[in-house]
């Protein structure tokens, strides 16, 4: 029997398969995939303390020394505050309004965490012990999973408003889907300083537009017409059956007409620092709900 | 010793951008540094055992994210094949040309890793996957100066150089 030989049609055929079966193998194991990982899970249960040691050091040195490495924004910080203060000193009127401002925002950020809906679920507290292993997606890992009692869809919030939802569990992690990743998007309502509310999706801007920092993004479409106002406070609005009702997202900072007018887009400022989290809540909810 | 630097490497290759390089990120771009690690894996292979290296890793990656098995499989595979291509033909003592290598073999390879988002049904806009490939290319191109000497080294004369079974 004579040696097969190889053709370039047959490579291309190979080829051709070979990367099919991969897009194929990558849509069936998307984010809130269910297959078992026990490989995975057991890298993350051996990581995950160092990982854990590795973020807390590194918040530590950036927390000490965040005057030396932002000399130069501090700098400016300080020019902009004199001129501020000179401004102020001579300017009453401008003054009682950042007064009323802050109160305004003060009575926006009340109910934290009184939600009537969020608080009869049970909440635990867990570490962040990675940031997102790829660039491609705004994740964070916690050192709370199955063991604990945590599932897929668990809401997670922080001391000023929503984080995300658990997408994967380990025995030992879960990892979170930030609301600020294109990807997760929240059933939401922008609720007025006269209390009327007007529902929404919101979603991350990472990955959709040019509007990328390390803070991330958060945007609303809504109809022209709808009364949505800079300033106006958006929280989740229960509807969807992951988010419970009234958590803080975060404030309408910027709106924008679409080219055809009859659109606009509502940027939203997260209330939640994303980027100096250490401590998050994970909100277990009971099964069905 | 010599396979377990290799795997504590790999190790911290899949630690290290989400923890030390989440401080050192330019405006979330960060390096891949498992793609980096491949790349000089396979300029000190031969193009066959660098892509199964590539292969391993990339699995190992697949397997440690969780999601979208296949996806680092196969780019690392094919990062280290070009990579092999690239190193008979390019000197790998010369350090600007490593640079050039690395920046281009990465950019290669976050192109298949935006081809199979797109595939995989993943949005991407032209100019955010335009501006996160550039960039994690060149933050991987930065990092030659400062690893690859001491791993070139390593291989050629140190812990990382191949011996056979009679010479240990």
């Amino acid at each position: 029997m004579g040696k097969r030989k190889v053709t370039a049609t047959g490579i291309i055929v190979l080829i051709f398969f070979l990367i099919l079966g991969v897009l194929i193998s990558i849509r069936l194991t998307g984010i809130g995939n269910t297959f078992s990982n026990p490989v995975g899970n057991a890298l993350h249960r051996v990581l995950s303390p160092v990982e854990s040691v590795i973020l807390q050091a590194g918040n530590g040195i950036r927390n000490n020394t965040r005057a030396l490495w932002n000399f130069r924004s501090v700098e400016a910080e300080n020019e902009a505050l004199k001129k501020r203060v000179e401004q102020l000193t001579g300017d009453n009127l401008e003054l009682k309004e950042q007064v009323l401002a802050g109160l305004r925002y003060n009575a926006l950020d009340q109910g934290l965490f009184n939600s009537p809906t969020l608080s009869k679920y049970e909440k635990s507290g867990a570490s962040i012990t990675n940031r997102n292993p790829t660039a491609w997606y705004q994740t964070l890992t916690l050192n709370k999973g199955s063991n604990d009692g945590v599932a897929v869809n668990n809401p997670i919030i922080a001391q000023y408003g929503l984080v995300g939802k658990v997408v994967a569990v380990t025995p030992s992690t879960c990892e979170v889907l930030m609301i600020t990743d294109g990807e997760g998007k929240v059933s939401a309502l922008v609720r007025g300083s006269t209390g009327n509310a007007t529902f929404g999706i919101v979603e991350g801007t990472y990955k959709q537009t040019s509007r990328l920092d390390a803070k991330g993004n958060l945007q609303m479409l809504f109809r022209r017409e709808d009364n949505v106002n800079i300033g106006d406070l958006v929280l989740t609005s229960g509807l969807g059956g992951v988010y419970p009702k009234d958590i803080p997202i975060g404030k309408v900072e910027q709106i924008q007409l679409d080219s055809s007018g009859l659109l606009k887009t509502a940027y939203i400022n997260p209330l939640e620092d994303f980027d100096s989290l250490e401590e998050v809540y994970i909100v277990k909810k009971a099964e069905g709900e | 010793m010599r396979y377990l630097l290799m795997a504590l490497m790999l190790l911290l290759s899949l630690i290290l951008p989400g923890t030390a390089f989440y401080f050192w990120s330019w405006g979330d771009i960060k390096p891949d540094l498992i793609m980096l690690f491949i790349i000089y894996m396979a300029l000190h292979h031969r193009p066959l055992s660098g892509a199964l290296w590539g292969l391993g890793a990339g699995i190992i990656e697949d397997l440690y994210i969780g999601r979208h098995f296949g996806m680092y499989s196969l780019t690392l595979a094919v990062v280290a094949l070009l990579t092999g291509w690239l190193a008979q033909r390019w000197n790998r003592e010369n350090l600007p040309l490593i640079i050039l290598i690395v920046f281009l073999v990465t950019f290669m390879g976050q192109l298949v890793i935006v081809f199979l988002n797109l595939g995989a049904g993943t949005g991407w806009t032209f100019y955010a996957a335009l501006r996160l490939v550039g960039g994690v290319s060149l933050y991987n191109a930065v990092l030659v100066p400062i690893t690859y000497p001491w791993i070139h080294r390593s291989f050629v004369k140190g812990w990382l150089k191949y011996r056979p079974k009679y010479e240990r």
